[in-house]
């Protein structure tokens, strides 16, 4: 039964379209776009606060598109609404009640997406979640909730890569680490009291070359930009008190190879250090920007 | 702002925002009433009456969709995404097959009846994202998404912006690929009939086999007042930016296939229809109509563009959809909707389509179009 609360188009089914272009590479696997990044540097980022007026606290993040393809950036607005009083059907608690909603907008990803919530948003919802709750002070907030509320206007994913690698984690990844920092920023534009503030990043195990060289690990991966993704991992990080909030570990290595995973997660919380310092800047910059206002 | 300010908060000591939310209706009727003849008239947010929020437009900012555009007027600010998708005509019920010519003699309301009919254009308003502290979401649409996605589909179809020529997709009528279509034919065995007698009636000629549809996503991500003006604008400005693949159908592989990438054409748009929307305050409230019980006159005044604090005060709005890109700029009145109240009559409504006509001028300025 389609939703009659919304226009669903055509009865028949549409099918996005398919380009010749894209057939023909790839069979005759077309030059990648290689990383020009350093190992360890993380692409720049625009972090922007009070988008959204009448939210308590908002933020808006766009990462910039690598150099070269019809490969989109990352763009996500984040709203916060609260601290306010909960339902009266809901129990006592004695701490506010974060939920985290994530959505991708229709025209964010190569699959036009529905206006449902799917596994994967649902999934990317509970880990932002876990990763904002490590570092509110809840307590000061008893009986209260908080809405955060991301969309992503667009999707890291590359137009061609993404469906002939099959593997949309990586994308998904480089997603939550966005969604980690922009709700940071979010949070502390609204003014929730949080211990530090939490950005996250992203490393990952890839292989350049043939199948037989040795695998580097880089921070913040573009899939496109790389022969194979083994392992990458997102780690939601504190840099001043030295705690990791959430740590999303996927991949196929060697169960033996300790070093390995230990490296993987010093490179991500690396990569969570860059991007708190951004965060930081934008928040200063808001700070700065409010007290000149007051001065003038 | 300061010529606005109200009387009575620096007795009272509160803050205007606060002031505001305590109550709106004395809060704004204040600010609009001025304190000597000389003033102008002044809304809360310290605009004119018949001052509307400039408008910012920018296109073809995301690369998923084939055309974008974000539009910011004030604090509203929307973003639409249109997409297309192929639909073949075998998966479209009651389908009424036509052919090259009689698709290029057709009148226009037969070639508007094709938009309508099959439903080509899928325009739909998220507004569940947060942009207000009423829009929160994880609850079905809300009735004001609903208004707004049904208004903008319907004047989308009156307004007849899109051409449905440029959404057929023909199969080429070659002859490699007649030849093709023919051997199809015979090793097909089901029950495609009609198909079958069209296809063996008209061999050389150019066969329509599928329709492209465009799906404009609308997503607020700020909401502040008049979304319909401000989504009719993202929903033309991301149509003027639409780029369609070309596509022709594949006899072989029966699906339609775009040559390339880089190889587009930009959807033909006509018209520039301009939405605007005034609401009407009244003096006193709650009441229903422009002379009150007692027979004293309820002044009343037309605020162009309201804003969330305003909407929520009055009850009777109008808008109205110009087109001034005719022949001569003559404005031209694409439709009126009109709801709640009786303040406005007939020599407002004229009124209206003045402050319409202008406008019209500042949108088409922010699209940057020159008609």
């Amino acid at each position: 039964m389609a939703d009659r609360r919304r226009i669903n188009g055509p009865v028949g089914t549409t099918v996005a379209p398919i380009f010749e272009d894209d057939v023909a590479q790839e069979s005759k696997e077309a030059p990648k776009s290689t990383r020009s990044r350093a190992p360890n540097a993380i692409r720049k980022m625009y972090l922007k606060t009070g988008v959204t007026p009448s939210a308590s606290g908002s933020a808006y993040l766009e990462i910039e598109t690598s150099a070269k393809g019809p490969v989109s950036g990352l763009k996500l607005t984040c709203t916060v609404h609260g601290p306010r009083s909960l339902p009266k059907s809901t129990p006592f608690s004695p701490h506010m009640i974060l939920s985290a909603h994530v959505k991708y907008a229709p025209f964010a990803t190569q699959q036009r997406r529905g206006y449902i919530r799917d596994q994967t948003e649902r999934d990317l919802g509970t880990q932002l979640e876990t990763a904002l709750r490590g570092a509110i002070i809840a307590d000061r907030w008893p009986k209260s909730g908080v809405d955060i509320i991301i969309s992503i206007i667009e999707g890291d994913q590359d137009r061609a890569t993404s469906k002939s690698q099959g593997d949309e984690t990586w994308d998904m990844m480089n997603a939550l680490s966005g969604c980690v920092t922009v709700a940071s920023a979010a949070l502390a534009d609204a003014g929730i009291d949080c211990v530090d503030t939490v950005a996250a990043g992203v490393a990952a195990l890839v292989q350049d070359g043939s199948a037989d060289s040795s695998p580097t690990i880089v921070v913040d991966p573009i899939p496109s930009e790389h022969e194979k993704v083994l392992g990458a991992c997102c780690i939601a990080y504190l840099p001043t008190r030295d705690e990791i909030t959430n740590l999303w570990f996927k991949g196929n290595l060697p169960a033996s190879e300790m070093d390995l995973y230990n490296q993987l997660v010093d490179r991500g919380i690396e990569a969570s250090r860059s991007a708190n310092q951004v965060l930081v800047e934008c928040l200063g910059e808001t700070i700065g920007g409010a007290a000149s206002g007051q001065v003038s | 702002m300061a010529t606005a300010a109200p009387a009575a908060p620096p007795a009272l000591g509160f803050a205007r925002p606060t002031f505001a939310k305590l109550s709106p209706h004395p809060y704004l009727l204040t600010n609009l009433t001025p304190q000597s003849p000389s003033d102008t008239p002044c809304r809360t947010n310290g605009r004119a009456p018949h001052e509307a929020r400039p408008m910012h437009i920018h296109t073809s900012s995301l690369s998923h969709a084939h055309g974008s555009a974000l539009v910011r007027t004030g604090d509203t600010t929307v973003v639409c995404g249109v997409r297309a998708e192929v639909l073949p005509v075998s998966s479209i019920p009651q389908f009424r097959p036509r052919t090259h010519l009689s698709a290029h003699n057709a009148s226009e309301t037969e070639g508007r009846g094709e938009l309508k009919d099959y439903d080509l254009l899928v325009p739909n308003i998220e507004l569940a994202t947060g942009c207000a502290p009423q829009f929160l979401p994880g609850v079905p649409p809300t009735t004001l998404a609903q208004t707004v996605s049904t208004r903008i589909y319907s004047l989308l179809h009156s307004c007849r912006v899109v051409d449905p020529a440029d959404l057929r997709i023909w199969c080429d009528p070659s002859p490699s690929g007649a030849a093709a279509g023919e051997r199809d034919e015979k090793m097909d065995t089901d029950d495609n009939e009609d198909q079958r007698e069209q296809e063996g009636e008209e061999e050389n000629q150019p066969q329509l086999m599928a329709y492209w549809v465009l799906y404009i996503d609308l997503l607020f991500v700020s909401f502040d007042g008049n979304p319909f003006d401000a989504a009719w604008a993202a929903v033309l400005a991301a149509l003027r930016d639409t780029k369609l693949p070309q596509a022709r159908w594949d006899p072989d592989r029966e699906m339609a296939i775009c040559s390339s990438r880089a190889k587009t054409t930009p959807l033909r748009v006509s018209g520039l229809p301009v939405a605007c929307t005034a609401a009407v305050f009244l003096k006193k409230e709650h009441a229903e109509t422009a002379t009150s019980t007692t027979g004293e006159n309820n002044r009343h005044w037309i605020l162009l563009d309201p804003d969330r604090l305003e909407e929520s005060l009055c009850g009777e709005t109008v808008t109205m959809a110009v087109d001034c890109s005719g022949e001569g700029g003559e404005v031209r009145i694409k439709s009126i909707e009109k709801l709640g109240g009786t303040v406005v009559g007939r020599e407002l409504m004229r009124g209206l389509a003045g402050v319409a006509e202008k406008r019209w001028r500042e949108v088409r300025d922010a699209l940057g179009v020159n008609v």
